[in-house]
């Protein structure tokens, strides 16, 4: 049996009276948490925090909604909505951390959480070497919201499977394709904050994750080949669903992934790259963003995400890449995943740079780690992904300037001899130092005698950071930049997921390693 | 305070009573979690957590909706079911939809210890202690991650089925780094029961291995006969066998023409992958995925590609029975096990791996991976292990590595976690001494 798209639409119409909008999501529990004096367990958990002993504590009472639509072909496979409400108190007594948190939101379990969180930082300060330090922040109050036009959470639910399903419509036209999986997620952040430095304040945070796969598979030859979208999630409200033109690609895509089943396999070597940025902010993400987080550099990440081959030591010295690469972190870009008001421990989004004309100038910081070189305040580095877990330093959105005049996409390529241009991501890995990497995509492009020409499959390509950076020696113009990210970057022990955006423009390297992954020749 | 079964019954039955839809399903869990991390040689950041989750699944003239709360208190309970049927209500036909299951018969698996549950925060400072000041005395700088989980799940459906299972785990990972940053050791140990988990012997073999990896020497890439200690094969080896996904012809167990590899030798004729719920080192869920009895399930015997992992819906369309499992993940030779001293000893020359990072299939029509060796690479030479050696990125594919003709020694199968995720998923896996080992490039990543 299926079930069409147009069955659907009728369907829709028949039942018009119960497809209102949606009821939002446990309206009851929401009333609850509302009803909840924040304020007053607030004041009382921070008190009592203080008496205990502490010297800071700070608490966050937070409510997270997610709404998730799967399909494939066309039908649907779930529809999903989940809130999550709970709170987590953070106390710094002696020089050693504690944290706790429940999923009940009382006077009762606020007294229990911050005994708990007590009871840890004074186990664990009786055998503290080094005891952590804050730097100052300024006092801050206020709300923010995320730049949204329209709140996904009041648009109707068959509108969403509706176009689910229009973009799988078109995904398997072309003759060849064979399945495709689409989804859709809402998350919705609504996050109270409050520390014994006197900040209070609450955000509500709104991000659409739209994403699909379409696979054509030749069962003849037992073969099969995927092309997934281009486009990734953002801080952006339900219009990102309306304004992308997701079934254009979505068709482009099915005709791409038939056509990678018959592409010319690459030849290894040496290659010219022209990376677009649903390609590069990966790259970036991995190479730039993850070896300036300044607890790797002081090996806090040791046991698990790992060191960076950057050193305090190497601030403002070392040659990162060519002239042309300028990095800035910003948590103010406009529907940048990490972009905010406040992180979680009450410092103000900030941008400044981390890269400039190609040398390592500065880190990305939170308030325990910036006396640990010398800084007397704080980037604003400070995420926790739930009530539920210990907030800690998470990357800010880490973007590479455009050229300051318009450079297209032909004009990078038309001093390319014999390269490869790469659109979105496929597989990637790097070390645990950040210097060793390679990169896949989703389709891969000759380039001969500065003309893109066709199709070619199997192509990743590995270098290592620094030379990588090195060889970059032209940048799109501001036209061609763009703003990619993941909702899920992650980091730490336990892991907590960070969403993170990367802005770059098209932008081009010389003489990259390319590999077949098909006859796996490095 | 983990819920106990008879609370658990009672918010099923809570939920089941409050549901007007014609089928349904309810899944309540509740977990206490407790961590703590150390670096540098000192205490970082912490955590212990209590939390509950509640999920509502119905079916209305076969559409479906969901819900998930995170309160076990009646007006949530009650505002899961209406948010659950109202998404049903304005949701297409489920076209997979097959009925709830009735009353099961469970058997109990075990796998939860009272002393993992309550731990001692300050017993645990001492231990972590402890590691610290060994790092310390060795002029190394350590690192590492201790964890405590008791979890309840509870599910119950719509046609008098129900199952409740506490469980509980713990772990332990070290790392350590000599001073100048040249030489990196990592152990890891997980177990259910936290009186199993031998801290000292965790801290002692990092250490060691740091110590014995200083002053590297760069290898060319290229093909090496490898021994997989069993935290590099348990990084590696985790396998999916999905049937939709092979008979829909994009797997690496599709066949060509619309068949797959069911039956066909895959593996060498050693090997043994399976799930068993009542393994007493690694016991599983008695209940199988959707909620099925879970049973002893062989997927690959003797080499043979005996079974892949068919859903209820999925059995239904191809005329099968749904899979008991998996539960848990167990590698196992059906040959006398080689201990790794045994190993090296037997190598003319390869290299000694301890580990692999930021693992990553690169071509799923094969299962070829990408990654790196970290923490422990030994050059081995006429039965001996030599010298150290750098970091280094292979592209392998599973297949091949485990085909007949590349395993050469399997050893006994040990109890490990997946270094780089480190969550649920332990596994039963042995190390592996295999002819030949694709790698691609150089890293001098420590």
């Amino acid at each position: 049996m299926t079930y069409s798209r147009r069955d659907f639409l009728k369907g829709a119409s028949v039942a018009a009276g119960a497809m209102a909008l949606p009821s939002w999501v446990l309206e009851t529990e929401a009333k609850e948490a509302a009803a909840i004096d924040k304020h007053a367990l607030t004041d009382l958990a921070l008190k009592q925090a203080k008496k205990a002993g502490a010297s800071y504590a700070d608490i966050r009472i937070n409510r997270y909604r997610n709404e998730s639509i799967s399909t494939r072909e066309q039908q649907v496979q779930n529809v999903s909505r989940s809130q999550s409400f709970g709170m987590g108190i953070r106390v710094l007594l002696k020089g050693s951390w504690g944290f706790a948190a429940s999923y009940a939101v009382s006077a009762e379990s606020a007294r229990k959480v911050v005994e708990q969180a007590v009871q840890i930082a004074r186990a664990n300060a009786a055998f503290q070497r080094k005891p952590i330090r804050l730097v100052d922040t300024p006092k801050v109050n206020g709300s923010w919201k995320s730049s949204f036009e329209q709140d996904p959470f009041e648009v109707s639910t068959d509108k969403k499977v509706e176009f689910l399903l229009g973009v799988n419509e078109a995904a398997l036209k072309p003759s060849g394709a064979s399945f495709v999986n689409s989804s859709v997620r809402f998350q919705n952040e609504q996050k109270f904050f409050a520390s014994t430095d006197g900040s209070r304040f609450e955000q509500y945070i709104i991000r659409s994750l739209p994403a699909f796969t379409v696979t054509a598979v030749n069962r003849s030859a037992g073969d099969f080949q995927t092309r997934s979208n281009l486009s990734g999630p953002k801080t952006i409200g339900y219009e990102y669903l309306e304004k992308y033109p997701w079934s254009k690609e979505a068709g482009q895509a099915g005709e791409e992934a038939v056509a990678k089943l018959k592409a010319k396999p690459v030849l290894p070597g040496k290659y010219d790259l022209l990376l677009h940025p649903s390609h590069l902010w990966l790259t970036i993400h991995e190479s730039v963003g993850h070896s300036t987080e300044l607890d790797r550099a002081l090996w806090w990440e040791a046991d698990l995400a790992g060191t960076s081959f950057l050193t305090p030591d190497k601030t403002g010295k070392l040659q990162f890449g060519s002239r042309l690469c300028n990095f800035y972190a910003d948590r103010t870009q406009p529907h940048g995943l990490a972009t905010v008001r406040w992180d979680d421990e009450g410092v103000p989004a900030q941008r400044w740079a981390l890269v400039k004309d190609g040398v390592f100038v500065d880190w990305q910081t939170t308030r325990d780690l910036a006396p640990l070189i010398g800084r007397k305040s704080s980037y604003g580095c400070l995420h926790a992904d739930s009530w539920g877990s210990v907030s800690f330093p998470r990357m800010p959105n880490v973007s590479l300037e455009p050229a300051s005049r318009e450079v297209s996409l032909e004009e990078l390529a038309s001093s390319i001899d014999n390269g490869i241009l790469i659109y979105g991501n496929g597989s990637w890995s790097i070390d645990q130092q950040r210097y060793n990497f390679q990169f896949g995509g989703q389709t891969f492009w000759e380039i001969k005698n500065g003309k893109v020409g066709e199709m070619l499959r199997d192509v990743a390509y590995q270098s290592r950071t620094t030379d990588f950076w090195g060889a970059c020696d032209g940048l799109g113009g501001p036209a061609t930049y763009e703003l990619n990210g993941a909702a899920n970057d992650g980091k730490g022990e336990p892991p907590q997921s960070n969403a993170v955006s990367h802005g770059c423009p098209v932008t081009r390297f010389r003489r990259i390693n390319v590999l077949n992954t098909a006859v796996r020749k490095g | 305070m983990l819920i106990s079964e008879r609370e658990a019954k009672s918010v099923c039955d809570t939920l089941l009573r409050c549901i007007k839809a014609d089928d349904a399903e309810v899944l309540v869990s509740s977990e206490d979690f407790s961590n703590l991390r150390f670096a540098a040689n000192d205490f970082t950041t912490n955590g212990w957590r209590e939390e509950v989750s509640v999920t509502v699944t119905v079916w209305i003239d076969k559409r479906r909706g969901s819900a998930t709360a995170s309160s076990l208190e009646r007006e949530s309970l009650q505002a899961a079911v209406d948010q659950a049927e109202e998404l049903a209500r304005i949701s297409p036909v489920d076209i997979e939809y097959l009925p709830s299951l009735g009353p099961q018969s469970y058997r109990d698996t075990g796998g939860y210890a009272e002393a993992t549950a309550h731990l001692s925060v300050a017993e645990r400072a001492k231990a972590i202690d402890a590691i610290i000041r060994e790092c310390e005395k060795q002029n190394v700088v350590g690192a590492g991650y201790h964890r405590t989980n008791a979890t309840a799940e509870a599910f119950a459906t719509k046609h008098g089925n129900f199952y409740h299972r506490i469980s509980t785990e713990a772990a332990l990972s070290v790392t350590a780094r000599t001073r100048d940053g040249g030489s990196s050791g990592f152990f890891l140990r997980n177990h259910f029961d936290i009186r199993k988990l031998d801290t000292a012997r965790i801290g002692h073999e990092a250490l060691r291995k740091a110590l014995e990896g200083r002053n590297p020497r760069a290898l060319e890439p290229g093909i090496y006969p490898v021994i997989l200690e069993p935290q590099a094969a348990g990084d590696l080896l985790r396998f999916t066998f999905d049937a939709r996904m092979a008979d829909e012809g994009r797997s690496p167990y599709s066949a060509p023409n619309g068949k797959s590899k069911l039956g066909e030798q895959i593996f060498d004729e050693r090997i043994n992958v399976y799930s068993d719920p009542w393994h007493p080192e690694l016991p599983g869920s008695a209940a199988a995925p959707e909620g099925i009895p879970a049973t002893k399930v062989y997927f690959v015997r003797i080499g043979v590609l005996e079974n892949l992992h068919y859903s209820r819906f999925w059995a239904n369309r191809q005329g099968k029975e749904p899979t008991p499992g998996p539960v848990n993940s167990i590698l196992e030779s059906s040959a006398p096990a080689i201990n790794l001293e045994e190993m090296i000893r037997s190598t003319p020359r390869g290299l000694l791996l301890s580990r692999f990072w930021y693992i990553r299939m690169v071509d799923p029509r094969t299962a070829l991976l990408t990654g790196l060796t970290r923490d422990g690479v030994w050059f081995i030479e006429n039965g001996k292990v030599q010298y150290p050696v750098s970091n280094l990125r292979f592209n392998q594919s599973l297949l091949e590595l485990l085909a007949p003709g590349n395993v050469e020694q399997i050893g006994a199968s040990e109890r490990i976690s997946a270094s780089e995720s480190y969550g649920p998923g332990a596994a039963l896996v042995p190390a592996i001494k295999v002819k030949a080992f694709h790698f691609t490039s150089q890293s001098e990543a420590v």
